[in-house]
């Protein structure tokens, strides 16, 4: 499947557009449909029952599957070498964009699961965490090649439990290394100080902007790569999640946003149904498990019911996995959200599309099956929202990514170079143990005459 | 006269210096050889003529000149003197550029803190892990009995660098042979070598990401710097004085960056990290370099390739099996240099903590056996290193005027059966120690001829 | 909203209040009845009484003082079985103070699960909301972790939960793991032989340990003077006399060799757990008739050259094989998702009516069980389900559920905080 994956993407490219037929579509915000999709220079050009096909297209017979668009994870740690700075409390400097690894093989198996795009997040160790990364699966590709094209920047918040686990004695690694903060109080401080800086930080450089342009002579500030990060989140230029369980911190953090001028997607959220009004008030989203609860006293008060709660107070609620195997099945999950809180087919499976995409501001993009936008597509041998179903492509820009023929018709091949490798190498041990042992043998005879 | 005066303790000096050691010739006339001159085609019966450390003159039946030793070469074979183009050789203390250096954070297990650790780092501020102004050259040791050994083995050049810390430090071009520190320092500082190590998961960097993050704060911090200090010199009424930084002044002074590049995700990596920082860089490792040949070739970037191939541990599991991106990655490697110069990428080759100078020809050999051309080989070990460095005009091919380091061997050199007869350091002959009292204390210079 | 449907529903059809006892009579009817011994019923009826399932058919009349349930349009199933899990053992993972399930010391076959079974866990009533009625608690210490139990997911306390206190004794199969990972130190290597040396001395006690109890138990049969009792050998006692199986936790193709080997060499009736890597041992285990009780379907293949697909595959291949199995949860906060992960390995090759039965009747049957649990039929006890579809989809809700007869609230703390924050102000 390794193998595959690059030249999967390779040999649909030339097509100059391709038609999936006969499928049923569910388009998410446009209804459900039998008909076409006609995918062109990576869009899709038209959707509906009745296209005709354009001329050279690459025609797909979907017969009896199932088309939704690509699923989009909002909280993911894949395809990255590293996710926690860990040591410090404000870590805004570093970010995730760094560290992306295109060879990690989450990725494909993520990609035939339906996923197409994944917000990449830093964890949960620092109460401000690094830069995050929004990625299209494009299995095959280099590091930037992963990347989300069109959307803004973010990065990632933590509350409660584990930014202040490092405060707690006992955590390990000496009472010499204790970190503030070990209190929720302390972490609203941090966050509250670290704006503080910034606006101190945003003010240094008017000031020497101001001087400049009156001509005096002055040094401006050194740029800072930590501070920078929350300038733009103040400017509304970067968009923050915040890691979240319980309702106070969540009003805390809602409260920060306000006064700091962000709106937050909330992440993991899972006593938001206790605050849903204010947290729909406020105009922040949340991105929350399905039925994850008790591992961990914050996730104690936990239900299943939270994502279709939030939802109907009218937050923009999206299903997520913060799990490299639950990131496999998240139409499924979507699919919970019908069983507890009887959401509708299309209310559920745009918790796993538009509206992650609407949390990352790019529904312009993806999210859903709409003329204009990028064709990222997952197709089911059945309905995709049932537990027997499976997937058996994934476009991604129109680009085949993830075919289930192909990968089971690969995998002969990948045993045999894997097995061919493993000879070769051992081969290559057993000859240089020879050569070894020949070398020392011949030290052996050089010894005999002078002794 | 004035000149004179003036040169009259110096002189001094050198009577001193002579009458420690019986005065060698300072003119030799190397006669009757195969002369692979790297930047000229090779002489098949050639003469060079040596005077005052430098070569005199390179050509065919050469007029010995009426003061010069006649060494009669017939069959044997004159190569530049070999560079190992990173080493930590004549550095005792210096970790060599091995697995500590190696980029991959998860892998490490976190320092744990003596008694008398130095506080957490919380951020780039406290400079963590750096030593920018760490000076190689000033650390020389001539003594360090590798110098020997790898001069028996046909190195007579080393670049050489600190190695244990994320800036390690500034590297030196050194000759491995002298009496005192300064005489073996051909260039310096070489450039600044830079680790992806981390701080553990209490003190920062925790990460790699962290490491990156920091690399880049730094950076930046130094242009800042720079400009103040302009911006101060030129004004200094009525501005704030711009703080010394030791660690600013050193990374200022390093002409170029030596970036750890393994895996083609991490050469991908530092590229984009380099020109994100417009950094004269060089990679090191470059294991996956065939795979990225493109890039490196566009980007100008040179590769120091390292000749310790990896392999699959001794110790490991044998009941588990490698996946297949790992054992290409073994099985390839030693591909890297036929690649990098089929693709018109500069390399050149580094011993990577191999102590055996046997172990280097073993592995330069595999490097043949994967395509690599003789020529393309010495080149990497001659004047591809000096290029690098910038130091080609003085030394690196067999050329009128530049240092006379030589190394002249019984034969091809990559005939197993071929010796190294004696070297060239400076204009000074060297033969190998004899064989069965290789020990430390032999490894002291011996100042004869023999012809 | 549909949870109130659910509770009107449930309170609909029967006026009773809930918990009481099993001494009411049910007559559930016009539901289709998978019975998972033979074939499906459609339209057709089940008389429940004091606990047992007294009668199954399409032809059954409501005896007059029988509490009749219309169940038209609804599907029975029999109580889903969690195989292993850590219900009642455990109730917040990361506090050490709620968790029982690992015990100090290597060898300790003397303790049972059962009995540290929280019977007011939260996680009891959460769980069985969703059809499970029964599961085995498993202790999960090193190498002999203790004795699993089977229990039902309600009482008023354990003893009323109980339905075996030993159906297995579990053993955690020594490992050679040259790589180990702690938090936050990272990972660390050692080789393979260090390793490996240390793995078969673990191997050695282990032997030695049940040669020990072969010795016991000779010497107390000769009841000579001076004989002293020890717990952990009288615990080990039905083991060796084969009334006992061992359950033996092991996850790749070596360790699972090892366990058979060491299962061979004891003569020990031996169930398989864990087994992500029992697909490439799936002749031995059929030839030696050894069940598995597979790890969660939903989850990373083990090697990053494996198929994507492998864990959803396995379960299909160990079918074909012959092999009996069937499905854990292994855990406490996702053991109410058991029928999901039975699901998953259906579209990847395993027939619907193998994956029910991996929750229902086989987990019985592995157990030891089968004459009491797992299925709808005369004489056994009355573990059912109401659905009002397939189990093994998300979207099915669970109606009704009996344990041992009685009627089970499907109230519980998610519920209530649901209910309760919805009409908040």
């Amino acid at each position: 499947m390794k193998l595959f994956g690059a030249l999967l993407c390779c040999s649909c490219c030339f097509a100059a557009s391709t038609v999936i037929q006969n499928a049923t579509v569910m388009t998410v915000t446009k209804g459900t449909y039998t008909g076409s999709i006609v995918i062109e220079n990576g869009k899709i050009a038209a959707a509906g029952p009745n296209l005709p096909v354009p001329a050279g297209a690459t025609v797909v017979d979907a017969k009896g599957k199932w088309v939704i668009p690509g699923i989009i994870d909002c909280h993911s740690h894949i395809a990255a070498e590293s996710i926690n700075e860990g040591s410090i409390s404000v870590a805004a400097m570093v970010g995730i964009e760094d560290v992306l690894n295109p060879e990690d093989i989450a990725i494909y198996r993520a990609l035939a699961g339906g996923v197409t795009s994944a917000n990449i997040l830093h964890g949960s160790a620092d109460s401000i965490g690094g830069k995050c990364e929004l990625i299209k699966l494009r299995w095959g590709k280099d590091a930037e090649g992963l990347k989300f094209q069109g959307g803004p920047p973010e990065i990632k918040f933590a509350l409660g439990e584990n930014p202040k686990r490092r405060g707690e004695s006992g955590f390990g690694t000496g009472p010499q290394n204790l970190r503030y903060p070990a209190t929720r109080m302390g972490v609203e401080d941090v966050i509250r100080e670290a704006f503080t800086e910034a606006k101190a930080y945003q003010a240094s450089w008017k000031e020497y902007e101001d001087k400049k342009a009156q001509g005096k002579v002055a040094i401006p500030p050194a740029r800072d790569l930590k501070l920078e990060p929350l300038v733009e989140v103040m400017e509304g230029k970067r968009i923050v999640n915040v890691h979240c369980y319980r309702q106070d911190e969540i009003l805390m953090i809602l409260r920060v946003a306000h006064d700091f001028n962000f709106k937050p997607i909330l992440q993991h959220v899972l006593e938001g149904y206790k605050v849903a009004d204010e947290i729909a008030a406020s105009g922040a989203t949340a991105s929350t498990f399905s039925d994850w609860w008790s591992y961990k006293v914050e996730a104690y008060d936990a239900i299943p019911w939270n994502a279709a709660l939030m939802a109907r107070k009218g937050i923009i609620v999206s299903l997520n996995s913060d799990d490299a195997e639950l990131m496999r099945h998240l139409n499924t999950e979507a699919a919970k959200a019908m069983k507890y809180g009887d959401l509708t087919r299309d209310e559920a499976l745009a918790m796993v599309t538009i509206n992650p995409a609407k949390q990352l501001h790019v529904d312009h993009l993806v999210g859903s099956i709409e003329p204009g936008k990028d064709a990222d597509l997952a197709i089911y041998d059945g309905d995709p929202l049932s537990t027997l179903s499976k997937v058996t492509q994934v476009y991604i820009d129109g680009d085949l990514y993830f075919d289930r023929d192909k990968d089971l018709a690969g995998r002969p091949e990948i045993e045999k170079e894997r097995k061919l490798l493993i000879t070769k190498a051992a081969d290559r041990a057993k000859q240089d143990a020879k050569n070894a042992k020949k070398d020392t043998d011949k030290d052996k005879d050089k010894e005999k005459p002078s002794r | 006269m004035l000149s004179t005066k003036l040169n009259l303790p110096l002189l001094a000096i050198l009577c001193a210096a002579r009458a420690a050691h019986a005065a060698p010739p300072d003119a030799y006339l190397l006669h009757n050889a195969r002369v692979v001159c790297v930047s000229s085609p090779t002489l098949e019966r050639g003469d060079v003529v040596i005077r005052k450390g430098m070569i005199e003159a390179v050509g065919v039946d050469l007029k010995a000149p009426a003061d010069a030793w006649v060494i009669d070469a017939t069959g044997l074979t004159v190569y530049p003197g070999f560079i190992d183009a990173l080493s930590t050789w004549a550095l005792p203390g210096a970790a060599p550029p091995g697995p500590t250096a190696r980029g991959t954070s998860a892998a490490q297990p976190a320092p744990t803190a003596p008694a008398n650790a130095p506080p957490p780092s919380k951020g780039p501020e406290d400079r963590p892990l750096s030593a920018t102004f760490y000076r190689a050259a000033d650390h020389i040791s001539p003594t360090d009995p590798v110098i020997a050994t790898m001069r028996d083995g046909g190195f007579t050049t080393a670049v050489v660098f600190p190695t244990n810390n994320i800036f390690a430090g500034q590297g030196a071009v050194i000759d491995l042979a002298g009496d005192r520190p300064g005489s073996m320092v051909v260039a310096a500082p070489a450039g600044q070598y830079l680790s992806m190590k981390t701080n553990g998961f209490s003190s920062f960097p925790g990460s790699l990401m962290g490491t990156i993050a920091y690399i880049r704060q730094l950076y930046l911090d130094a242009d800042h710097y720079k400009l103040a200090q302009s911006i101060y010199a030129s004004h200094p009424q009525g501005l704030q004085r711009p703080a010394y930084d030791e660690n600013l002044e050193g990374l200022n002074a390093s002409p170029r960056a030596l970036l750890p590049a393994h895996r083609a995700v991490e050469i991908d990596r530092m590229l984009h990290l380099a020109e994100q920082l417009k950094l004269k860089a060089v990679l090191y490792g470059g294991e996956e370099a065939w795979r990225w040949t493109g890039p490196l070739k566009q980007s100008g970037v040179p590769v120091l390739v390292s000749l310790k191939w990896p392999e699959r541990p001794k110790e490991a599991d044998p009941a588990l099996e490698d996946p297949l991106r790992i054992l290409e990655y073994r099985e390839k490697a030693p591909g890297t240099p036929a690649a990098l110069a089929k693709a018109g990428v500069r390399f050149a080759f580094f011993s990577d903590g191999l102590a055996k100078p046997a172990d280097i020809r073993k592995s330069l050999k595999r490097a043949l056996d994967a395509g690599l051309s003789k020529d393309d080989a010495i080149r990497a070990l001659t004047l591809s290193p000096a290029e690098i460095y910038g130091i080609a005009d003085r030394t690196g091919s067999i050329e009128p005027g530049k240092i006379a380091n030589l190394t002249v061997t019984s034969g091809d050199w990559f005939d197993d059966k071929t010796k190294v007869k004696f070297t060239f350091v400076d204009g000074q002959q060297y033969d190998p120690q004899p064989e069965d009292t290789k020990k430390p204390e032999d490894a002291v210079k011996t100042t004869e001829a023999t012809n | 909203m549909k949870p109130i449907l659910i509770l009107a529903t449930a309170a609909a059809l029967s006026p009773l209040a809930y918990g009481a006892d099993n001494s009411t009579s049910y007559f559930i009817r016009g539901a289709t009845i998978h019975t998972m011994a033979g074939r499906d019923i459609s339209n057709g009826s089940i008389l429940i009484r004091d606990g047992k399932i007294l009668g199954v058919g399409e032809n059954l009349t409501a005896p007059a003082d029988a509490q009749v349930i219309d169940a038209h349009g609804m599907q029975v199933y029999p109580g889903m079985i969690d195989s292993f899990t850590d219900t009642g053992l455990t109730e917040i993972e990361m506090v050490r103070e709620t968790s029982d399930n690992s015990e100090l010391g290597k060898f300790n076959p003397q303790l049972s699960a059962w009995m540290a079974v929280n019977p007011s866990s939260e996680h009891i009533p959460v769980t069985r909301a969703n059809g499970i009625t029964a599961s085995v608690p498993v202790p999960n210490g090193s190498l002999i972790a203790g004795r699993a139990s089977m229990i039902h997911l309600d009482g008023w306390t354990v003893d009323d939960m109980d339905l075996n206190p030993t159906v297995a004794l579990h053993i955690n199969m020594p490992v050679i793991r040259t790589r180990t990972f702690h938090f936050p130190e990272g990972a660390t290597e050692r080789p393979f032989e260090e390793v490996h040396k240390d793995y078969l001395k673990e191997l050695q006690e282990l032997n030695k340990f049940f040669d020990d109890a072969h010795r016991y138990e000779k010497a107390k049969a000769a009841n000579e003077p001076g004989f002293e009792t020890d717990l952990k050998f009288e615990a080990m006692i039905p083991v060796i006399d084969g009334k006992v199986p061992v359950m033996i936790t092991a996850m790749r193709e070596r360790e699972i060799r090892d366990a058979i080997a060491f299962a061979d060499k004891q003569k020990l009736r031996m169930i398989l757990a864990g087994g992500a890597e029992a697909w490439k041992v799936a002749a031995e285990l059929k030839a030696r008739n050894i069940p598995v009780v597979l790890r969660p379907t939903l989850s990373l293949p083990e090697e990053e050259d494996d198929p994507y697909d492998k864990p959803f595959t396995t379960p299909g291949e160990l079918y074909r094989a012959g092999v009996l199995f069937s499905f854990g949860s292994y855990d406490a906060q996702f053991s109410r998702n058991l029928p999901y992960q039975a699901a998953a390995a259906v579209p990847f090759g395993l027939p619907h009516d193998a994956a029910i039965a991996g929750v229902t009747i086989n987990a019985a049957k592995i157990y030891g069980m089968d004459k009491k649990v797992g299925s709808i039929e005369e004489g056994k006890i009355a573990d059912l389900m109401i659905t009002d579809g397939d189990p093994l989809e998300e979207q099915t809700h669970v109606k009704q559920l009996f344990i041992n007869g009685k009627q089970v609230d499907l109230n519980n703390r998610q519920l209530r905080l649901y209910e309760k924050y919805k009409s908040r102000p």
